[in-house]
């Protein structure tokens, strides 16, 4: 059990070395007169407002949605219909509270069932401890 | 501390059956712009959240068309529904978004919609 779990944070390690803000320099902790305002409206900027990013052309897929994609649509919905959020907050949350790396970095669904999980943690319908406790029950059954 | 309060259902109660924008129909008074109106989009700071994207500001645009009454988005995201404004459909000439824009394409334009918040007449 142990061993195994140093060897996936090693891995873990390892991918997060790959990770890099979006703006390469020096230093991750700047002083305050280091940063002008063209750096403060870069690094502030809507992840989700990619007009005029540079990217390169990806291969177009058809791919049906998987189960756990409408399940995670269904679910998000239904936090709407109940009042916990509305579309605007719920895009919020998925495309911009979430940052950069992990807008770019994660699958569309997976950014909405993440984003499910923390509306209920921050509008306190479940306590972060119960998640967490929730998440280790699951996944022990498939181990 | 006891927990904040927060009024979950005013939204959904007066968007069911109707469907929204449908529900903010009428709230936001007479509009500022009519069809066919020279814009510009202003830059207001964008803090938090906007989805006012950035290449349209300051660019000139024409009104093509009214679409509905919402509250602007960087409200709705945390549900504060009481400033209902009106959402226009702008049409932006891509020669003046893309100063790179192939002269070729000269006539290539892009519509989006914005709130009137972010519009000033030209």
């Amino acid at each position: 059990m142990s061993s195994s779990v140093r060897h996936k944070v090693m891995k873990h390690l390892e991918i997060v070395k790959q990770l890099q803000p979006s703006l390469h320099y020096e230093t991750h902790a700047p002083a305050p007169d280091q940063i002008d305002n063209e750096h403060y409206r870069a690094y502030t900027r809507m992840s989700h407002d990619v007009g005029g990013e540079p990217d390169v052309p990806i291969t177009w897929e058809e791919k049906e949605e998987e189960v756990w994609e409408h399940n995670t649509f269904v679910t998000c919905e239904v936090l709407a219909w109940r009042g916990v959020w509305n579309a605007e907050e719920r895009r919020r949350r998925q495309n911009v509270d979430v940052g950069q790396t992990q807008y770019l970095g994660l699958p569309y669904y997976g950014r909405w069932l993440l984003t499910a999980a923390r509306i209920l943690v921050d509008k306190q319908y479940i306590t972060v401890t119960e998640l967490s406790d929730k998440i280790d029950e699951v996944r022990k059954r498939y181990e | 501390m006891s927990k904040p309060h927060y009024d979950r259902e005013h939204h959904v109660k007066k968007a069911t059956g109707i469907g929204d924008p449908q529900c903010f129909k009428g709230e936001a008074g007479p509009p500022k712009f009519k069809v066919g109106d020279k814009v510009r989009v202003r830059d207001l700071p964008d803090i938090f959240y906007s989805r006012t994207q950035v290449y349209t500001r300051g660019a000139e645009a024409t009104v093509a068309e009214l679409v509905y009454e919402s509250p602007a988005p960087e409200d709705e995201a945390w549900d504060n529904t009481e400033n209902v404004v009106w959402f226009y459909s702008l049409i932006f000439k891509q020669k003046d978004l893309w100063p790179d824009y192939p002269d070729a394409f000269a006539n290539d334009t892009l519509e989006t919609e914005l709130p009137e918040r972010w519009l000033e007449p030209l």
